[in-house]
């Protein structure tokens, strides 16, 4: 048995004005998850203490907080690899969203964002044509495990930078469903998904890899990876600055070697876009003034070959 | 006031299915769920769904239904056996077309892996994900279909006027409203009653709710004496370890390293039966040959490739409980209760005795499973009658004019809840429900006897009591008041438990899950009888033996494995 603290964060909307902290003391053995902890406390301590649980075997999803401020499961989450040495562990609800009670959070735009993407197959044939199932290879099934893993707990959502920044942005999870579509080849609307995520900003994942903390190892962040270079093989919204601001990276590297910021900034807004232009072109004044502006035409770096032959190797046949 | 035609309580597998069959008609149909749908319990099976198929090996639904009948040990009625296995397949298909992530053969046909008790590979899954990705699927639809869903708003009551259903009284968990959910049919899919143990497979919020409230509604409740053990359940937590681990080759070991199912079921070893396995199980345990209280489940043998591609989930699950890495440590494993046969009433199309009123899923009893359930047969009943409970629903709705809301239900819901939170002392829920866990561990486990049933029986009866005299609830506000739908839970679970220990008590004899070690034979002259429980206020509940089991192809023989 162990003594733990639980330094919890309280708060109920629609009394409150602002939160506070309680401290709950309980002894638990020491394999206990944060989530048995929470039960325990609340079972004999305080009734009051309110959070979401349901499966206790990190499946459903519901449980997710702040466990000494890092996003997580708490049914997932031993005590004994949080607490420290005066056995106190701080608990919070989720970043990113509006707190309901306690640990509780409204979900609703996290669920919204699912909802906009029309989670459901919309098969490229009709069901009549099949009698039996539809044959898809192991392989191609296969590419959508990992996806079909997610439980929806929202941690990489929490996890995120920019959904905290700009809470437009579709988030990992939502992207990560989306790819579960775009990937499956029984679907029949893989360029209007492309198309659907592009405008819920998919290039605003400032690949960070946050969201590559994921309990259920689905890995947003390489599903994105793959959205991204579907969006590019697909030629879909070619005309918007996160495609042409990959490719035009892509190209100035295996160009010289190195970035070329004046074309990568010109590329990314449109050669031929000159209202875009005048608007980044006071950047354009300070990377000068400051000394940063490199030459409109780079000398490739000695080896460029070399990179360029790097990037070759690591580029998808399409 | 809120108003549908079709009111489906419950967001799980049943849940889901038959709104989405009453959308696909064409009904005003919403789904009122206590959690957001994808939360529900079916998410956390593992194993598979079944369904002849015939894709690895020659099946039929017929061989289906036999395997099915002598795995209920004669108690399933066979006609609605029948049903499911026959519509099986069909079922299975339709989420195919809808995207599910079934595993596949090499020739992208749906592949299928051998399960406990049955004759053949006849059990479709997704890794060990299969309830996931099928919940994904159906939550898909309702997505489709725009299928209004009240979510976190907790059933408390079922409405009848004039004897017809008129829809439900519902507790919304945001702002602690009581409300009125009028409906001219009803159907109840609230799946399992697990926490009335200590120890289950089940998750928290498997408590028997739509059980209570139908028992409460005058509804029966039958066959709950059959309680199923999994034989595989981690003791640390009680979380599963799921069938599919033996359907893929895994070995159960005693203390002196024997593969001890043989000398139990010298055929089909491990992949005997349920009730079969857990008996032997605890029969090793008992006499001595455990470890720590458990047998092992050994994978090691199928290597680590095997495991991680098919068994990905049941490894981490048995890492994170016992730090036990499965590829090379076999894991300490003992029974622990996972699923309930019974439920409420219902004929094969999922209709109660009150019209208006339908049950699918684990919370009904059709019966398909009888005394002992298959292997990945729930997660098929759940399917199959959750779409023909939302069939039968739609042709009944179009008969029946306007239903009258019932503000008398309201009302006493609300002069329930208000004499909780009014009170400041008594016992807590939390307290009500150890006791209740505890009596049913001890006393209505595996191998029962007259007289620890009888004390359960007792125990039970003592712990009603308390709890409707002395119950409050803590937590006085109005958002999320989880303690105050914990009691709730915890009330109806009482009323489940009930069930199941003098249902227990009055079968004098063995079948299926219920073993009694002082009636040991099962006994086909008298029992052929499903048990029905009444609801008798503060007693215990009126047994009704009426109900006779339907038997079409298959008289009981002999159940060997
Ligand atoms: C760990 C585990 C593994 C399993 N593996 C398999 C398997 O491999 N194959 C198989 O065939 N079977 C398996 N089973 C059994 C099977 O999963 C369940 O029997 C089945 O999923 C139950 O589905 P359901 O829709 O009836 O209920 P659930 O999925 O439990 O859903 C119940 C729903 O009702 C709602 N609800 C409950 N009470 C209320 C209320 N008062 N008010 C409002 N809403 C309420 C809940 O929110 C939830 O949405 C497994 C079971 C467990 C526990
Ligand atoms: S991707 Fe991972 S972290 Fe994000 S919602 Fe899904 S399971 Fe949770
Ligand atoms: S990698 Fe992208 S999606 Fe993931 S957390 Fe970072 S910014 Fe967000
Ligand atoms: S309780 Fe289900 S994921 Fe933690």
């Amino acid at each position: 048995m162990a003594q733990v603290k639980l330094d919890i964060f309280r708060y109920d909307e629609a009394v409150d004005a602002v939160p506070h902290r309680d401290t709950v003391e309980i002894d638990v053995p020491i394999t206990m998850t944060v989530l048995d902890a929470l039960e325990t406390a609340k079972a004999e301590v305080d009734g009051s203490i309110s959070f979401r649980r349901s499966c206790r075997s990190a499946i459903c999803g519901s449980c997710s907080m702040n466990i000494n401020g890092v996003t997580g499961l708490a049914c997932k989450t031993p005590c004994k690899s949080v607490m420290n040495d005066d056995g106190v562990i701080q608990i919070d609800p989720m970043p990113n969203f509006q707190p309901m009670k306690d640990l509780v959070v409204h979900m609703d735009p996290f669920w919204d964002k699912y909802t906009r993407l029309k989670p459901y197959l919309q098969p490229a044939d009709r069901d009549e044509d099949h009698e039996l199932e539809r044959r898809v290879s192991p392989a191609d099934m296969k590419k959508l495990v990992d996806a079909a893993n997610c439980v929806m707990c929202a941690t990489c959502y929490a996890l995120c930078p920019v959904v905290s920044v700009d809470p437009s942005f579709a988030g990992p999870a939502a992207i990560a469903y989306a790819y579960r579509f775009i990937e499956d080849v029984r679907d029949g609307k893989r360029k209007e998904r492309l198309a659907q995520i592009n405008e819920d900003y998919l290039w605003l994942c400032a690949h960070c890899y946050a969201c590559s903390y994921c309990p259920k190892h689905v890995d947003p962040h390489d599903r994105i990876v793959d959205v991204k270079r579907a969006t590019i093989q697909e030629g879909v919204m070619m005309d918007h600055p996160g495609p042409r601001h990959a490719l035009v990276v892509n190209r100035t590297i295996k160009k010289t070697g190195m970035l070329a910021e004046t074309e990568v900034i010109l590329g990314t807004v449109g050669r031929f876009n000159f209202r875009a232009q005048l608007k980044v072109a006071p950047l354009g004044l300070r990377m000068a003034v400051k000394g940063k502006m490199p030459p409109p035409f780079l000398k490739p770096i000695p080896k460029a070959d070399e990179v360029r032959t790097i990037f070759e190797s690591l580029e998808v046949p399409t | 006031m809120i108003k549908h035609d079709v009111v489906v309580i419950g967001g799980g597998l049943a849940g889901m299915r038959a709104a989405v069959e009453a959308a696909e008609r064409g009904a005003d149909v919403a789904i009122v769920s206590k959690m957001h749908p994808v939360r529900s319990h079916s998410g956390a099976a593992q194993g598979g769904i079944n369904a002849a198929l015939g894709n690895t090996a020659e099946d039929t639904p017929a061989n289906h239904a036999f395997d099915t009948a002598k795995g209920s040990d004669y108690l399933g009625d066979q006609d609605a056996i029948e049903a499911m296995c026959d519509d099986a397949p069909r079922q299975i298909i339709w989420l195919e077309h809808r995207g599910c992530i079934f595993s596949r053969l090499p020739d992208g046909r749906l592949a299928q892996r051998p399960f406990g008790g049955a004759g053949s590979p006849r059990t479709c899954y997704s890794a060990d994900v299969t309830g996931l990705v099928i919940l994904h699927t159906l939550w898909e639809q309702l997505e489709r279909f725009n299928v209004k869903v009240y979510e976190e708003y907790f059933c408390t009551a079922l409405c009848t006027e004039d004897g017809v259903g008129t829809g439900v009284v519902a507790y919304n968990m945001r702002n602690g409203q009581l409300e009125l959910i009028t409906a001219k049919a009803t159907i109840f899919a609230t799946g399992g009653c697990g926490r009335m143990y200590a120890k289950t497979t089940n998750g928290y919020a498997s408590t028997a709710d739509g059980l209570g409230i139908a028992f409460r509604g005058g509804l029966p409740i039958m066959d709950m004496e059959f309680v199923q053990f999994h034989p595989t359940s981690l003791k640390e937590n009680g979380v599963l370890l799921s069938e599919a681990a033996r359907g893929e080759g895994a070995h159960l070991l005693n203390s002196l390293g024997e593969r001890f199912m043989f000398k139990y079921a010298p055929e089909k070893g491990e992949l005997a039966s349920r009730d079969v396995v857990s008996r032997a199980g605890w029969t090793e345990i008992m006499q001595g040959r455990g470890i720590d209280g458990c047998v092992l489940l050994d994978l090691r043998h199928l290597g680590r490739e095997k495991i991680l591609e098919r068994l990905p989930q049941i490894r981490e699950l048995a890492l994170d409980a016992t730090g036990k890495d499965a590829i090379d440590t076999p894991i300490p494993i003992l029974p622990g209760m996972h699923y309930t046969m019974g439920g409420i009433e219902t004929d094969k199309f999922g209709a109660t005795r009150i019209p208006g009123i339908y049950a699918a899923g684990e919370a009904a009893c059709v019966s398909v499973h009888g005394a002992n359930r298959l292997g990945g047969n729930s997660l098929l009943e759940t399917i199959v009658f959750g779409a023909r409970s939302a069939k039968h629903a739609c042709e009944y709705i179009k008969e029946i004019g306007d239903v009258r809301p019932s503000e008398r239900t309201l009302k006493a819901e609300q002069e329930r809840i208000d004499r909780w939170l009014s009170k400041n002392e008594g016992v807590r829920a939390p307290q009500i429900r150890a006791q209740m866990n505890k009596t049913m561990s001890e006393n209505v486990f595996i191998f029962r006897n007259e007289k620890e049933l009888t004390k359960a029986v007792d125990d039970l009866l003592e712990i009603r009591k308390t709890f409707d005299r002395d119950v409050y609830v803590m937590d006085k506000s109005k958002t999320f008041n989880t303690d105050l739908v914990h009691a709730m839970e915890v009330d109806f679970l009482i009323d489940a438990a009930m069930c199941v220990a003098n249902g227990a008590l009055a079968r004098k004899e063995s079948r299926g899950a219920q073993a009694r070690t002082d009636y040991p034979e099962r006994d086909d002259e008298n029992w052929m009888l499903h048990t029905l429980a009444w609801r008798q206020d503060g007693q215990n509940p009126r047994l009704d033996y009426s109900r006779k089991v339907t038997i079409t192809k298959w008289a009981p023989t002999v159940r060997s494995y």
